[in-house]
């Protein structure tokens, strides 16, 4: 079965991978076949990988290569806890949105969405920030409405003064690339 | 025989002193704050009691809410448990005003042995051995002095703290003064009582303390000891009874010199008397903790008693269970303190969800818990969560369940010591006896998260990894024939 | 079904001949392929990486789910075209599987050319377009091109199926609930701004990605307005204030992990239940057909057994066994897939063309998809055939096959010359795909055959003019008759010209259509019927 068409190009660095942290280290997971079993790359290593859900909900007996391991898992948005046979870990795992987006550094700039009057600031240039911080208060349509961080970082920049009336598109307040 | 209780306690505690009650056909009452109206304690109880406070630990501090909360209730007893205010002579004084049973020693034995300059003075006028030692009596610079006089290192004490705060090693004559000052400005924030005494620090002491029961008119019996050496910033974590190892003559001494204490305080119900055993096999009086202690269950199960029973007959006016006599230790039992903590970064302590709770069972094997799966874990509240107690016909046998069952234990969601604790008790000193109370500090490279090799990690995020959704949806959700075919470029 | 039993002899000399041979072609194949694949020059290299660029090969296998096959056709388009400036005609298509999900990607190629699209290039895409709407595929667009080649903007613009058929396909897809997603790479300019805009999602990268109907010199040029590429219709631009494009991405690595998570929402129709059975592998080594296949393209072999190193089990139940024994007839499976194949065994005679007929009409009765092994010189000629009917038999093969409701699949195994190609589902008849081998040939009549008959026509000519017959000027016409038809009789001349959608390894023919089989099943049965039968 397709035993004697060579796989070609199937240079690992580029396939979908899933890095997951574990001690503060991140390990990047491949899938490499799915038959006759699952095979998994981890770190360079090729793995089979064969799962036999038990009764109890969350638990379930894995065999990797030819070893058996008793796991019990329960997962928390960017983090699964796993006990594997007798002891406990915590694995973080981010989607791959979320991901690529700290790779790229993400958008750094926050802009107005609609015209309008800044009431108040609270950021000031240097001042770290996070995310969730309400970095100014602006009033627009007759609301008023929190501008808040959607990253940690340090402020780089406060573009706008009390008082000051903006346009659409805006730029507010930016905050390092790099922090 | 008392015919209600309420138990001013919570978490593990509260649990155990509930079952008991509820198995002698007490009617129970059980208290809460808000944060902890899904915490196991309140369903145990026939009923309970809302507490309210801004701080959740200050609801179970609330001596008036207590009481009202007794008298609305009709409980005619209040067990305290240990911490909150197990220690507090006041609330002691308070329950038996308001005419209700105190389960526990008498108010003004609590404030002696509470105080613990007046504490080792009635020690000393009993016989019991004390280690040398400096009050404040006079000046500071006579205190200074005195201290200087006891030899290196040496110890500051609060004298009205307890339960390892509000101490301080000093191994430098040079650093005296200053630890002395701090230690001095720290009590008085603590412990709203600024003074402090030293004591001779014995180096690589153990921890014994001896377990009494009382009928508050002279009789005493003591229920054996139990080593508590392995501790961490003077907290325990791991007891057991008996000693790890101890030669009768020496046990004997020991419980005697509890025994003695006791009797002269005419003690009333469960105390400990915890001593320092020096490697000389020198042995002096620390304290006397006037309250159940957190191991208490270690020897319950090597002497084949409820102690629980015991302070609630007493307290139901009944006089001591048995003649020391019809007291005796059979097999080895130790007990492991289960806390959400994070080993990896310092012990500190950790929040969370118990997501996922599985408690271990089998021979010799009992958990005592304070939380239910699914419970949050947050920082309000202490961050020990259960005891792990096992037993077994020896030493040996008892480590080799304690481990099993460590292993059995499944907490996830937060992070926790299950692991460290077994590695602790497997460890070959703790398994030779090797015990004192600088123990994890000696081991602490050999009892740090093992270094897991290339294939190990890889199985561990694979177990993850299977937890996924997306990446479950990859792994098998793929159709055919793509699935078969697999990584193939024409 | 029983297994086919193989009468090869591996060991003979004929064997190994054939086996040598067919190598060296599969590995001029692998290597011609992997040139147009990844050898570019040094400097376009290094332009993509200073832009900050990935190669579209690299963009594509990180879009793909891991583990899983991408079908890429065409690899070899434009090989024999504009000086071979254009390797793969500038771009990349195929069938490949993202979240689980059978999808046409469709991909410029940035490193030739900028991405400029040649005639070509507008053919290739087009056809993977047509391939997305007969099959109900989805749509990943790749998006990173200069636009038309301007040199030959009338080979590629002004025509029905040139450029704005591209436009029109998208539309087609959209009007048909087939879903498109565009990842905006690098430029979409002029006609290539309506991707994304006919796209029903679409992600730009900021700072390389733009769309623009005109870019900064025509706009320069048209109203002396000086702007830049970003201003005039970057990420920003079309994602806060136009709304031509969905989601920002801060780098290539973002898009394509917001493309892969957009696919995931998408929902899976349900697809055309055939007859399928567990899949299982060949008995048969499939590395035997290097020796079926002969090294000589007027030799005939025994199509069963390379039937027998295609199917499951190698098990074939044929129809017919006895009659029209120069067309092979029967069920097999493939990949777990109940299909029909046809596969020629010879010239095609009265009994064999209606045979053939019969049994096409028996797989659409069946709903049983239909796979054409092709080696035709074409029908049989003379005047008894003809006495016999033989043009209305071949006609009976060809209204039957046109007529089907089911998928068609077509392999140029060896030679395809004439009115044969036709019965046998050429690339007129609307096969869903149809692959060459490397030593496969096409054209109205062999090289040989040809050279000779215009070489009497030359030599009638001279005669009837009286001239002198020169055996110069007849070796002249013969040499470059033959030299001229075995330049386009050739698979990678045919290739070139994307008259079929890739030259594939004989071994990776079962990988090809089991794919091809799986993704023709997202689209339901086309309307029954026939035309009329001359009987």
């Amino acid at each position: 079965m397709g035993a004697t068409t060579p796989a070609r190009f199937t240079d690992p660095a580029m396939s979908t991978s899933f890095p997951f942290t574990l001690g503060g280290q991140t390990h990047t997971l491949t899938i490499r076949a799915r038959r006759p079993a699952l095979v998994v790359e981890v770190d360079g290593r090729c793995y089979t990988v064969r799962e036999h859900p038990s009764a109890a909900p969350g638990e379930s007996t894995l065999r990797i290569d030819d070893r058996l391991h008793e796991v019990t898992r329960t997962r928390e948005s960017d983090r699964i806890h796993v006990k594997l046979d007798r002891t406990t870990w915590s694995v973080g795992y981010e989607d791959p949105v979320t991901a690529a987006q700290h790779d790229a550094g993400g958008d750094d700039v926050l802009r107005a969405d609609m015209p309008g009057v800044v009431v108040s600031l609270n950021a000031t240039p240097g001042a770290t920030v996070a995310s969730g911080d309400v970095l100014l208060v602006i009033e627009s349509m007759k609301m008023q409405i929190n501008v808040v961080a959607h990253r940690d970082g340090t402020v780089e920049n406060v573009h706008v003064e009390v008082n000051q009336s903006f346009d659409k598109g805006t730029e507010l307040v930016s905050l390092h690339p790099n922090t | 025989m008392l015919d209600s209780i309420l138990v001013a306690n919570r978490g593990e505690i509260a649990c155990r002193v509930l079952r008991t009650a509820r198995a002698m056909g007490l009617r129970t009452v059980a208290v809460y704050h808000h944060a902890d109206r899904a915490a196991p304690h309140v369903g145990l109880a026939d009923s309970a009691v809302e507490l309210h406070a801004e701080v959740p630990t200050a609801a179970y501090l609330d001596v008036a809410q207590i009481i009202a909360a007794a008298d609305h209730t009709g409980a005619a007893s209040v067990h305290p448990g240990y911490g909150f205010l197990a220690e507090n002579g006041d609330f002691a004084a308070a329950v038996e005003d308001a005419g209700l049973v105190f389960v526990g020693p008498q108010p003004e034995v609590i404030r002696l042995m509470g105080d613990k300059v007046h504490a080792r003075a009635f020690a000393a006028e009993a016989g019991v051995p004390l280690a040398p030692s400096a009050l404040m009596e006079g000046s500071f610079e006579a205190f200074l002095d005195a201290a200087a006089g006891i030899g290196l290192p040496l110890l500051i004490k609060a004298a009205a703290g307890g339960g390892g705060k509000g101490m301080s090693i000093v191994h430098d004559a040079a650093e005296l003064e200053a630890r002395a000052r701090t230690a001095m400005s720290e009590a008085e924030r603590y412990f709203a009582d600024g003074r402090v005494y030293a004591e001779r620090y014995v180096e690589q002491p153990r921890h014994i303390e001896v377990q009494v029961l009382g009928d508050g008119r002279g009789n005493v019996v003591h229920l054996f000891e139990r080593e508590c050496s392995v501790q961490r910033r003077f907290q325990k974590i791991v007891e057991e009874a008996p000693a790890a190892t101890l030669p009768a003559e020496l046990r004997a001494r020991i419980c005697d010199a509890a025994v003695k204490l006791a009797a002269r305080a005419n003690y009333r119900n469960a105390g400990t008397v915890e001593f320092i055993l020096a490697p000389d096999g020198e042995f002096y009086f620390l304290e006397m903790n006037t309250r159940l202690q957190v191991e208490h269950p270690v020897t319950e199960m090597v002497c084949g008693i409820d102690l629980v029973e015991a302070q609630l007959r007493l307290a139901g006016g009944e006089g001591l269970p048995w003649t020391q006599d019809a007291l005796s230790v059979t097999g080895h039992a130790i007990e492991c303190r289960v806390c959400c903590e994070d080993p990896a970064r310092d012990f500190l302590p950790a929040t969370g969800r118990a997501r996922v709770l599985r408690v271990p069972h089998g021979p010799g094997v009992r958990f005592d818990g304070g939380i239910s799966e699914g419970q949050a874990v947050t920082a309000a509240f202490d961050s020990m969560i259960g005891k792990l107690v096992c037993r077994g016909d020896d030493r040996g046998q008892a480590i080799d369940r304690a481990v099993a069952a460590l292993g059995d234990l499944t907490l996830l969601g937060v992070d926790h010591n299950i692991d460290y604790l077994a590695r602790v008790i497997d460890h070959p000193a703790f398994r030779a006896g090797a015990l004192h109370t600088g123990f994890v500090t000696e081991h602490a490279d050999t009892l740090g998260v093992p270094v897991l090799d290339a294939d190990a990690r890889a199985a561990v995020v694979i177990a993850a990894a299977l937890g996924v959704d997306d990446f479950r949806r990859l792994a098998y959700d793929i159709p055919e024939p793509y699935a078969s075919i697999g990584a193939w470029r024409n | 079904m029983a297994r086919i039993q193989s009468s090869i002899q591996t060991g003979s000399a004929e064997f190994r001949r054939h086996y040598s041979h067919n190598r060296a072609l599969a590995a001029e194949l692998h290597e011609r392929q992997r040139q147009a694949r990844f050898e570019r020059p040094a400097r376009d290299v290094e332009r993509l990486a200073r832009q900050g660029k990935m190669m579209p090969r690299e963009r594509i296998e990180k879009l793909l789910d891991p583990g899983t096959p991408f079908l890429e056709f065409s690899t070899l388009a434009a090989n024999m075209a504009y000086g071979g400036e254009a390797p793969g005609a500038s771009c990349i298509t195929g069938i490949g599987m993202i979240q689980g999900r059978e999808v046409i990607l469709c991909a410029h190629d940035a490193s030739i050319k900028g991405g400029a699209w040649y005639p070509l290039s507008v053919k290739k895409i087009v056809r993977c377009l047509d391939i997305a709407i007969e099959n109900r595929l989805p749509v990943v667009h790749l998006c990173d091109s200069a636009g038309g080649f301007l040199p030959l903007q009338s080979e590629l613009f002004p025509d029905k199926h040139m450029a704005g058929r591209m436009f029109r396909n998208q539309s087609i897809l959209s009007k048909m609930g087939v879903k498109q997603l565009a990842l905006v790479f690098g430029h979409c300019t002029a006609g290539g701004a309506y991707i994304p805009a006919l796209s029903d999602y679409s992600v730009i990268v900021r700072g390389t990605g733009a769309v623009f109907l005109g870019g900064p010199p025509l706009v320069k040029a048209a109203t002396g307005e000086v702007v830049t590429a970003d201003e005039l219709g970057g990420c920003d631009l079309h994602t806060r204030v136009s709304g031509t494009c969905d989601y920002p991405a801060a780098s290539e690595d973002e898009a394509i992990a917001i493309g892969r998570e957009i696919v995931a929402q998408w929902d899976c129709p349900p697809k055309w239940d055939i007859q399928r059975d567990p899949i299982e592998a060949p008995y048969y080594d499939p590395d035997e057909l290097y020796g079926i296949i002969p090294d000589d393209i007027k030799r005939s072999f025994e199509m069963r057994e390379v039937i027998a190193r295609l199917v499951d089990g190698s098990r074939f139940y044929e129809y017919q066994p006895a009659y029209g024994t120069t067309l092979v007839c029967g069920y097999a499976n493939l990949w777990g897939y109940k299909v029909g194949i046809l596969a020629n065994n010879g010239v095609l005679f009265n009994d064999s063309a209606l045979k053939g007929a019969h049994f096409i009409e028996l797989c659409n009765q069946n709903d049983t998809p239909l796979v054409f092994l092709q080696n035709i010189t074409g029908y049989m000629v003379g005047r008894d055939y003809e006495a016999a009917g033989i043009s209305k038999d071949g006609a009976k093969m060809i209204m039957a096959q046109v007529g089907s409701h089911v998928p068609k699949f077509t392999v140029m195994c060896h030679g395809s010359f004439g009115a044969g190609n036709y019965g046998m589902c050429g690339r007129a008849y609307d096969g869903r795909l149809l692959f060459s081998w490397p030593n496969h040939q096409i054209g109205v009549m062999g090289g040989e055959q040809a050279a000779k008959t215009l070489t009497e026509v030359k030599l009638k000519q001279l005669e009837r003019a009286g001239d002198a017959v020169d055996q110069a000027t007849l070796d002249k016409v013969y040499n470059e008759t033959l030299e001229a038809y075995q330049h386009q009789l050739s698979a990678y001349y045919s290739t070139s010209e994307v008259w079929d959608d890739g030259i594939l390894d004989p071994l990776d023919t079962r990988n090809a259509l089991g794919i091809g089989i799986s993704a023709a099943l997202n689209a339901p049965p086309l309307e029954r019927g026939y035309g009329v039968f001359r009987f």
